[in-house]
């Protein structure tokens, strides 16, 4: 302990203490400083583009606001219409069925595509790696395109090997909205796959292979130690699958429009339809802070039960 | 020294970040017809004062890039160059959208080009519109009355107009030929009945069973949500003669004994699969669908649609008058299309606009350039017939027949931009799920009215 004491300084050192002290403060003032000055320009652009909007939208959430600019004080009304409102009914349970079939599914499929992968050889890796991450990497617009191409249905390769020829499956209300879950699908798992194969390369081994040796099965080592190191990247994996899907947009504005009968109407769609083809924007800001606000309560569970987990 | 090198390295990525936003702004400009630098050059070099302003043009016809308004900017120039005219071209798909914000953000252009529906029904309802009627007191005289009445709101004209057509629909001539389906249409008059129609669509779906015709379907009733919709709303009108608005215009008309009689024409067409209906077809899938011989027929075509599509097309696109009871149908304004200058406060920008309108829309050499553009037909009777003298006058005759079919202009009712999101789900509920067609009518005309005004 002496020698540890010494080795730190030992006592000669402890009548500089204050001057140590005030060294150190000043220091890691500084460091905070730098600290601040790094984060100003994101923070600058952060409160502007996103913080001061979003007080803004909830502004006008209470308004009636059109294209002639605000009409008048509309206090609830825009959020009493709302839940009054069978197109929105409509849109959030989509949206919950997009969200409650792709994430889990997404989110497990990953795991299984990256679990296969993560121990073959670093070419078949990247390899594999590549072709799951290829779809995000494309754009919405060329996949949708492509998808449209298969669904089509007089011409579609879907309708020609089924032999459904004339069998519309974007503008049937029973399939469409799971064409949709489908594409969103291929479009979602390139980065979670990519994720999760780090992270499993970052399992640590030596407590892999005390579980082996202790005759630990598979599937014991798996979820008893794996799982558990892996837990950080799949919250955060859950998290943004989550937030992507709640903010499905672009494929739906691409390949169907929220239709047959807004089948395929989501929240995030009914925001922009109602700000941008009816142009009424008061309407459209309650409907994007609801979104929100569901959201935030989504995140704020998945975080309560993997911090429980 | 850690502090003025954190100092220094913010500083660096603040002035990026700008330098990448003021990129970004110039990426922008970047589209913008050269015509505006040429201008500015004119402008600094005249006496008068120099004005500024921006055209947003919907891609109408041949207007669909900025360039395709060089040649009348620089004809303006010569005549008022102190006025810097940039041009920005804009589509359906996200025009509204640009427009939206714009126009939220008090950004909004000086002067739009497109049509009623917008000019009128959307923007001067909303009071963003300037007013216009002195450029129709002094040049709008020789101008059809059905024009002149969509260009105005409450006695206040806001639109003036440059071209105008008739929608109308086109058939496959080589499939009815082959269908034997001719015999049911008047080549010369390009109409036919009601009756003739059915006929024609079972011939034709006949001669598909039996291999004699190699299109898919006959027909495709397209009920996506996206805009064509004046196809599918005059195939229903005309069938037995009905309007789409009553016609004190305080009602939408789809629920009336004729309409649904229409509709319920067309679901047991689709039934029969003398039709078909897609829900996920908007209009430009069916034009595509027409031009690649996946149909035979199109509902939503025009001069404009002919020549877009004229490259795939590997047969004869024969257009034709939507079918009617009585042989005499009633069609749709395609247009008429011209300019609204939004008020922005600034006298000297609205006056500048105004002049460019006066100068494309009245200056018969400009006007006449302007019009041959978009593929229609000049507003201005006193103009003649300006393809006189093209090389495809004969191309061009059919659609200036379809003039003569002219009908009423519904898009100015109130509430129109609502009813056209409910006008789909009830074509698609019709058609695609077979519901009845009465109740689902009368639904869309009790929503559709809520927002009539």
């Amino acid at each position: 302990m002496a020698q540890a004491r010494t080795a730190a300084g030992g006592s000669k050192p402890q009548k500089k203490q204050p001057q140590t002290t005030q060294t150190s403060r000043t220091l890691a003032r500084r460091e905070t400083l730098s600290a601040y000055l790094f984060l100003l320009p994101s923070l600058f652009f952060f409160i502007s583009f996103v913080v001061v909007p979003m007080f803004i939208c909830v502004f006008y959430s209470f308004t009636e606001y059109g294209l002639g600019g605000v009409k008048g004080f509309a206090g609830l009304d825009n959020y009493i219409k709302l839940f009054k409102d069978p197109v929105f009914h409509r849109g959030f349970l989509n949206t919950l069925l997009i969200v409650v079939v792709a994430v889990p599914t997404v989110t497990a499929f990953s795991l299984w595509v990256a679990s296969a992968i993560y121990k073959m050889h670093a070419v078949t890796r990247s390899f594999f790696r590549c072709v799951f991450y290829l779809p995000v990497v494309t754009g919405s617009v060329a996949i949708t395109v492509v998808w449209k191409w298969i669904l089509h249905p007089y011409n579609g390769i879907l309708n020609q090997v089924a032999g459904t020829t004339g069998f519309d499956w974007l503008g049937t209300q029973s399939t469409a909205i799971w064409f949709i879950i489908l594409i969103l699908f291929t479009t979602s798992i390139g980065q979670p796959i990519v994720l999760y194969v780090a992270a499993l390369g970052n399992v640590d081994n030596s407590l892999v292979e005390a579980a082996e040796v202790d005759g630990g099965t598979k599937l014991q080592v798996f979820w008893k130690i794996k799982w558990p190191q892996m837990m950080p990247t799949t919250l955060y994996i859950l998290v943004i699958t989550t937030i992507n899907s709640f903010q499905c947009f672009a494929l739906i504005q691409l390949l169907t429009k929220g239709g047959p009968l807004n089948s395929t109407m989501t929240i995030m769609y009914q925001v922009y339809d109602t700000a941008y083809r009816l142009n009424d924007l008061g309407y459209a800001n309650a409907i994007g802070v609801v979104l929100a606000l569901i959201i935030a309560i989504f995140s704020a569970l998945q975080f309560k039960i993997a911090k429980t987990d | 020294m850690k502090k003025i090198i954190a100092l220094l390295l913010a500083l660096v990525m603040v002035v990026g970040l700008c330098a990448c936003s003021v990129e970004k702004t110039t990426e922008t400009q970047a589209p913008e017809t050269q015509a505006a630098a040429s201008g500015e050059t004119q402008a600094a070099a005249s006496t008068g004062e120099a004005v500024e302003i921006s055209l947003w043009a919907f891609n109408i016809g041949g207007f669909t890039e900025a360039s395709n308004w060089d040649s009348l900017v620089a004809s303006f120039n010569e005549q008022h160059p102190e006025i810097t005219v940039t041009v920005t071209p804009i589509n359906y798909q996200d025009g509204d959208q640009k427009l939206t914000t714009a126009i939220t953000s008090n950004q909004a252009p000086d002067i739009i080009f497109e049509g009623p529906e917008r000019i009128v029904g959307n923007y001067a309802r909303e009071g963003l519109m300037v007013d216009l009627s002195d450029l129709w007191t002094a040049s709008g005289s020789d101008i059809a009355e059905g024009i002149s009445s969509v260009s105005q709101l409450d006695g206040t004209y806001y639109m003036y107009p440059l071209s105008v057509a008739a929608h109308c629909m086109a058939i496959n001539y080589e499939v009815f030929e082959a269908a034997d389906a001719l015999q049911y249409i008047d080549e010369e008059t390009r109409t036919w009945t009601t009756d003739d129609f059915v006929a024609a669509m079972e011939a034709v779906r006949d001669a598909i069973d039996a291999g004699t015709v190699t299109v898919a379907v006959p027909g495709i009733i397209y009920c996506g949500a996206q805009g064509g919709d004046q196809g599918t709303r005059a195939l229903v009108n005309n069938l037995y003669s009905d309007y789409y608005v009553t016609e004190d215009g305080t009602s939408y008309n789809a629920n009336s004994e004729n309409n649904v009689k229409a509709l319920t024409l067309l679901q047991e067409m689709v039934n029969n699969k003398s039709l078909s209906a897609n829900a996920s077809f908007a209009a430009s899938d069916e034009l595509q669908a027409f031009a690649n011989q996946t149909c035979a027929v199109s509902f939503c075509w025009n001069f404009s649609n002919y020549t877009q599509y004229a490259e795939q097309t590997q047969f004869t696109p024969f257009a034709m008058a939507f079918p009617s009871d009585d042989g005499k149908p009633e069609l749709e304004m395609a247009g008429p299309y011209g300019f609204g200058v939004f008020d922005n406060g600034d006298q000297a920008k609205i006056d500048a606009a105004k002049a460019f309108v006066d100068f494309v829309c009245n200056d018969q050499t400009a006007g006449t350039e302007a019009v041959k553009t978009t593929g229609f037909f000049p507003v201005h009777a006193d103009w003649g017939d300006v393809y006189a003298d093209a090389e495809d006058a004969d191309l061009r005759a059919p659609f200036a027949l379809m003039s003569d079919y002219l009908g009423r202009y519904y898009s100015l009712t109130g509430g129109w931009t609502e009813q056209r999101a409910l006008w789909w789900p009830m074509l698609a509920e019709i058609m695609t799920t077979g519901a009845d067609v009465q109740t689902a009518a009368d639904n869309y005309v009790q929503q559709a009215n809520a927002n009539i005004g």
